[in-house]
């Protein structure tokens, strides 16, 4: 840049400014700024807010290493056979000592694995597990209003007889509850398909057969704000 | 000279590889999981200081929130005294009928016939004959010194001997509810009604087995396709 040192003469001269040449690429670098970062923070807030991102894959570390693909998956156990109040209560109940017991009694009551459910057995305390699937406390859920109306454990919980460690595959936002009430025929099954989590409403039944389902047991979930909302 | 001043092109590469930043962070929250929970930035009314059924509670020396009947008291409508329904014994012995809360329709055998896949077939098998995939397991784990840990599995008893065909319904009722040696109790899961309906879808197994054996060759042979063999 030239300054007034480098000029013979009186001072006073004023002395003209002239831009650098690099000053051309100013302005194409601040219209591409201005069509790039707009497009960038959409994506971000959409992606970084999005209840995918945050809510699907939380697997917290449980007290016992229990794994539902050896017992639901390899040993074929009925989710009922724990989760045995599914079908009648809003809660699906995470099984008391007890249940292990029927088994754990006798199947490796050594193991290391299993020392807290004998810490448990023997003191009657409860066995610490970790909530995975969490709705804030002002929405209401029920489960036997989905599972006896033919909406499969797969549908909102994943293969989960394919998971060492359980963790969640569905965002559990009001928009994806929404997206099923509002066209529930997708994602129907027959009652007794419910807990086999290898069927696929889509692949495994005709568009004619889950009409049929739709229609026979007149079902309309509600988009009621009071419906989740109470 | 055309390209910019090296301090501008180095505050736009800082700022580019900055940006990068959230969008991978994002990438690796979406591909991977996470076992910290979520950071609830705003709380809403999300976790609300109420006790829902299963949540821990500090006010109490067992930590739950759900609280047992204190000991010694009845609630009203399980009183429980008709011990035909609920014990499975009639006139001081196992009741050999089925009470009239649980009559042997088409309804209760369909019922028992979805109770037995839950909760028995696992160890007694799809029939009954004690070959389930549980009872399966459990003697290849007991046969593995390095799996066994412990391990003394009994194998679980045919529903088809003659001992447990000659039972009465009641006994079979109490094999449910209480358990018998090592086999466990199944009445904080199994309703009463249901108790009795698996009962009866019993009973139907073994009077089709026993029809079967007496018609097949290979007497005393476990048929395990003999749901097809029906007439
Ligand atoms: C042998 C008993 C048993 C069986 C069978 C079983 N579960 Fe579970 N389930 C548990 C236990 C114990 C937990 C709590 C520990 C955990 O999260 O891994 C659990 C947790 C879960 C959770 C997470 C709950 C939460 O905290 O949000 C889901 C979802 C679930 N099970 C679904 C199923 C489904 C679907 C099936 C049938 C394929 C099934 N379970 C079969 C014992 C069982
Ligand atoms: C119907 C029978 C049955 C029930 C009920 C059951 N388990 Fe198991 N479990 C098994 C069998 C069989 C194995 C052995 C699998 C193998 O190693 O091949 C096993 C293995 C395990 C292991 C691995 C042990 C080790 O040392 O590798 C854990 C941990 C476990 N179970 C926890 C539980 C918990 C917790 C519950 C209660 C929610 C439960 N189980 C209920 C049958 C059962
Ligand atoms: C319509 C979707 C949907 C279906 C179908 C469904 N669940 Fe759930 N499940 C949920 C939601 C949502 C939660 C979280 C509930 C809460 O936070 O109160 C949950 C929670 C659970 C829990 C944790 C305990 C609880 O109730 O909070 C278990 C265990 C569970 N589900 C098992 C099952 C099993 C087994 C089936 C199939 C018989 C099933 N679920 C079917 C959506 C579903
Ligand atoms: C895959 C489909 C599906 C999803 C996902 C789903 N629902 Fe439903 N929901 C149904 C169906 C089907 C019904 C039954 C409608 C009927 O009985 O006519 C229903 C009914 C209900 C009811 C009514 C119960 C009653 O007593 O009338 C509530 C409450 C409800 N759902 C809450 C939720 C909430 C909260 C979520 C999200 C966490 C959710 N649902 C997600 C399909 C779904
Ligand atoms: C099918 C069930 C369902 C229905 C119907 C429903 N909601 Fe929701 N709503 C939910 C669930 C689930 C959440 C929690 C979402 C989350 O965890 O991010 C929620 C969250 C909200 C929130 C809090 C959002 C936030 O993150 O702060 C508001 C506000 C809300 N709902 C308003 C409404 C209104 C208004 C209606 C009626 C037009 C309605 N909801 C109908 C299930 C429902
Ligand atoms: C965890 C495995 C397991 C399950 C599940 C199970 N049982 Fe058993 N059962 C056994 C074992 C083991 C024995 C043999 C007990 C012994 O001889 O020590 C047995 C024995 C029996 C007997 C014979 C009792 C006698 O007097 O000798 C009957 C009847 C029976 N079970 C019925 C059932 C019914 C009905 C169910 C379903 C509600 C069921 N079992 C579920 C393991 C199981």
């Amino acid at each position: 840049m030239r300054t007034s040192k480098d000029i013979d003469g009186p001072l006073e001269t004023p002395v003209r400014f002239v831009f650098p040449q690099w000053s051309n690429l100013l302005l194409p670098t601040v219209i591409g700024a201005i069509l790039v970062v707009p497009i960038y923070a959409a994506l971000v807030l959409t992606y970084g807010l999005s209840p995918v991102t945050h809510n699907v894959g939380y697997m917290p570390i449980q007290p016992i290493p229990f794994s539902h693909k050896i017992h639901a998956g390899e040993l074929g156990l009925d989710c009922r056979y724990c989760h045995n109040t599914v079908e009648y209560a809003a809660k699906a109940a995470i099984p008391p000592t007890q249940t292990c017991m029927t088994c754990h009694a006798q199947v490796q009551p050594e193991s290391e694995a299993l020392k807290p459910l004998w810490e448990s057995y023997g003191e009657g305390t409860a066995i610490l597990w970790q909530r995975v699937h969490d709705l804030p406390d002002y929405v209401f859920f029920d489960h036997s209003a989905h599972v006896e109306r033919g909406v499969g454990c797969a549908t909102c919980h994943g293969r989960i007889d394919e998971m060492d460690v359980v963790f969640q595959t569905q965002p559990l936002s009001m928009g994806w509850c929404l997206e099923c009430h509002r066209d529930p025929e997708p994602n129907l099954r027959p009652l007794d398909e419910i807990t086999n989590l290898a069927f696929d409403s889509l692949r495994d039944q005709t568009a004619q057969v889950r009409r049929g389902l739709l229609d026979i047991s007149h079902i309309s979930p509600s988009e009621d704000c009071s419906t989740c909302h109470r | 000279m055309n390209t910019l001043p090296r301090p501008f092109l180095f505050v736009l590469i800082g700022i580019a590889i900055v940006a990068m930043i959230p969008p991978v962070i994002i990438m690796r929250m979406r591909s991977t999981n996470q076992t910290q929970p979520r950071i609830h930035w705003i709380q809403d009314m999300d976790n609300q200081p109420k006790f829902r059924a299963q949540h821990a509670n500090s006010l109490f020396a067992d930590g739950r929130a759900m609280r047992q009947p204190v000991s010694g008291t009845v609630a009203r409508g399980e009183l429980r005294a008709d011990t035909h329904f609920f014990q499975g014994i009639a006139n001081d012995a196992w009741a050999t009928m089925f009470p009239d809360q649980a009559r042997e329709t088409p309804d209760l055998l369909a019922r028992g016939q979805e109770q037995f896949t839950i909760y028995c077939t696992p160890c007694h098998g799809p029939i009954g004959y004690g070959d389930g995939p549980v009872n399966q397991r459990a003697l290849a784990v007991m046969g593995d010194p390095a799996r066994s840990k412990g391990t003394t599995w009994v194998e679980p008893k045919s529903i088809h001997d003659a001992d447990i065909i000659a039972q009465p319904v009641g006994q079979l009722f109490n094999t449910i509810t209480n358990g018998v040696r090592t086999m466990g109790s199944y009445k904080s899961r199994i309703s009463v009604r249901d108790r009795w309906a698996i009962v009866a879808y019993m009973r139907e197994l073994q009077q089709r087995e026993t029809a079967n054996r007496a018609n097949a060759p290979s007497v005393g042979q476990p048929n395990n396709q003999s749901e097809g063999n029906q007439p």
